[in-house]
């Protein structure tokens, strides 16, 4: 993916463009918000990565200009205003994701793979598969192996979130927030009793794992290779 | 030279400018009585001589100016200086008859003066009607007109000293007018020096007096109240920060301390790291949390108030917890009505529900059950979430809630000490009371919102 990362830390830009050329991504650096803009309008990115707080233009100023001129480029926002109404206020302006200061990298690699991948207003699914694993959307039927499982409302969503994602990365916050609506980190580890009731439900009993922990950043589900 | 202070205060000028519409009014009022005075009197001047000069005309026309003469001779004898003057003159200019000396000739009715008298400054007025008769003699009646002028006088006497001191009055009412407000509006500005000299506590004085100073000194005094009030939440947090997070940052500074002292493998080193970032990530966790509840608490976070559904809040909260009741064989149930809802922000509703129900979780042994009950009712609604596990000493109810205040018992469970903070601060932010007591056993804590039900 080509991303271009708006920071006018030098240090934090550094350390987020190398970790996601490493990732096997092209990044291009801005460090004020009015260079961000000009680059961002004149060339073709697949994802802005966004500082709240720029020198000349603020990178919500930035990112409404953008929309403003028709250009719908993702947006991840990615700064240390952690208010409660901050997030709100950056993904009015337009922003698609939110990840606050101080992170952890396998966090902002999970969320650039998501939005990444985000089809730009495409035709709606209404089945999601992988391998052997069938989700219908419409009439919210699970199978897999052609067998029937019963899921309960919440357990679906999950499913459908790690399914919309299969292959990627999805941490603990991104299904907190997308699949509870739940903006903070609880102190217990709900999402992981959660997934392993999910995993007891679709993995049980099959010769292969579709849900898969990774280590430190979180969860995976995808057809074995 | 700048006017004394008094005098340039608006309720001063207030007072001048009142002074002068009432003596403009009262000027009005004096002008219409002495002019209708005036009138009236003249009228009846003008009566008495107009009746004796048409006597007199009467004689003449029987007897002509001789008869006249001789009328005039008849009143004069009795009174020779007054109230009634009267001349007769023959075309020749000769006095045929009259007690006034010779005057210029006048005719109609009009106002003149008594010529006989010494002092040309001092004569006495006299109000008078003459004619010219028909054989060419010139008639003149008059009488005394000085009661008038003199009630006249008396008039503007009364008015110009009635003037004088109700201005005093109105200058002095002024005054002490605005001298009592300049007073009440100085103890308020000496109040704000001193507050803004560091004097945090000082309050604006009151008088009891219950009037718009009163209101504005009690309006003023909230302010200052909860500007104080948070003021000491702010010192209270930097305070909190210097002293409890120093804790973990010792211990994360001994630990790669210790790994640079004595860590020889890369494994080694490897477990350090992983160990300093997951400490570090609790202080930022920690630090995260005091932030938030200072943001709470200085009620700066009302923009995500919306209409919220909080039945289907309750049920997702249960529901996120269920997995985690089930893993330590914990029964959690819940019986929440079907309509309740509040006005509020539903990160901060989650979050403070999703605290409480962790407290619940996780201070409760094994096969404990907790139950979560909400209710509307007709002035509020009720949330109560209880559990049979070791719940709070009855002494301790009001120290939960202090920033990293941990009981004696749960020192060694995880945990910043944060938790029940944030729930006082969301609570008070959305109005709602939060009261412990005993579920014997076990803990019950019952919200009380006050707002309407869908």
């Amino acid at each position: 993916m080509k991303i271009l990362v708006v920071e006018d830390d030098p240090e934090t830009a550094e350390y987020v463009a190398n970790g996601l050329a490493e990732e096997g991504h092209l990044t291009v650096q801005a460090a004020s918000g009015d260079e961000g803009l000009f680059r961002a309008a004149a060339e073709k990115f697949d994802l802005l990565i966004v500082d709240r707080m720029l020198p000349a233009l603020d990178g919500l100023g930035l990112v409404k200009a953008l929309r403003a001129a028709g250009n719908r480029t993702p947006v991840l926002f990615l700064t240390a205003l952690g208010g409660i109404d901050d997030r709100v206020t950056g993904l009015n302006s337009g922003g698609d994701d939110y990840l606050v200061k101080p992170f952890a990298f396998a966090e902002l690699v999970a969320r650039v793979a998501a939005l990444g991948r985000r089809p730009p207003g495409g035709p709606v699914e209404s089945r999601l598969c992988v391998a052997d694993l069938d989700l219908d959307l419409l009439s919210r039927v699970v199978r897999r192996g052609g067998r029937e499982i019963d899921l309960q409302p919440r357990e679906f969503r999950l499913l459908e979130y790690l399914m919309r994602h299969a292959g990627q990365v999805v941490t603990r916050t991104m299904l907190l927030e997308n699949v509870w609506d739940f903006h903070f980190d609880p102190r217990t580890n709900v999402v992981e009793t959660h997934i392993s009731r999910l995993r007891g439900k679709i993995d049980k009993g099959f010769a292969l794992e579709l849900i898969h922990t990774v280590r430190g950043a979180g969860y995976c589900l995808r057809a074995p290779a | 030279m700048p006017l004394p202070r008094l005098f340039r205060t608006s309720s001063f000028r207030l007072t001048v400018l009142y002074a002068a519409l009432f003596s403009a009014s009262v000027i009005v009022l004096f002008a219409v009585i002495y002019w209708s005075t005036s009138f009236y009197m003249t009228g009846q001047l003008d009566a008495a001589i107009d009746s004796d000069f048409a006597e007199l005309h009467q004689g003449f026309r029987i007897g002509g100016a001789t008869r006249v003469a001789s009328l005039i001779e008849d009143r004069v004898k009795d009174m020779p200086s007054g109230p009634m003057f009267y001349l007769l003159e023959n075309p020749a200019g000769g006095i045929l008859a009259g007690n006034l000396p010779k005057l210029p000739h006048r005719t109609g009715t009009f106002d003149t003066v008594d010529p006989r008298a010494p002092h040309r400054d001092d004569r006495p007025p006299l109000r008078a009607r003459a004619a010219i008769l028909p054989g060419g003699d010139y008639l003149m009646v008059a009488t005394g007109a000085s009661q008038r002028d003199e009630m006249g006088e008396l008039i503007l006497r009364a008015f110009g000293w009635g003037s004088l001191v109700s201005l005093l009055l109105a200058f002095g009412g002024g005054l002490m007018l605005s001298s009592g407000l300049l007073r009440r509006v100085e103890a308020i500005s000496r109040t704000a020096r001193e507050i803004m000299e560091g004097h945090l506590s000082r309050r604006v004085p009151t008088r009891g007096t219950d009037d718009e100073f009163d209101h504005l000194a009690a309006s003023l005094n909230a302010m200052l109240e909860r500007t104080e009030s948070s003021m000491h939440a702010m010192r209270q947090i930097s305070n909190d920060i210097a002293h409890d997070l120093r804790t973990p940052l010792t211990r994360l500074r001994q630990r790669l301390e210790l790994a640079q002292r004595k860590g020889t493998t890369v494994t080694e080193l490897r477990a350090a790291i992983a160990a300093s970032i997951s400490e570090t990530d609790a202080i930022l966790a920690s630090f995260g949390a005091l932030l938030r509840i200072a943001q709470i608490e200085s009620r700066a976070v009302r923009a995500g108030f919306a209409d919220c559904d909080l039945s289907e809040l309750l049920r997702t909260v249960v529901e996120v917890y269920q997995p985690t009741a089930d893993e330590k064989n914990q029964t959690l149930s819940a019986d929440v009505a079907g309509d309740l809802t509040t006005f509020g922000d539903r990160e901060l509703l989650a979050q403070m529900l999703a605290n409480l129900m962790e407290n619940a979780l996780r201070h409760s042994p094994e096969g404990a059950a907790i139950r979560l009950v909400a209710r509307g009712g007709d002035d509020g609604l009720t949330i109560i979430l209880s559990d049979t596990g070791p719940g709070i000493p009855v002494a301790e109810y009001e120290n939960v809630f202090r920033r990293f205040y941990r009981l004696e018992a749960s020192r060694t469970t995880p945990g910043n000490g944060l938790g029940l903070s944030l729930v006082s601060a969301v609570a008070a932010l959305h109005g709602i009371s939060v009261a412990f007591a005993d579920n014997n056993p076990g803990l019950r804590v019952t919200l009380s919102l006050r707002c309407r039900i869908r």
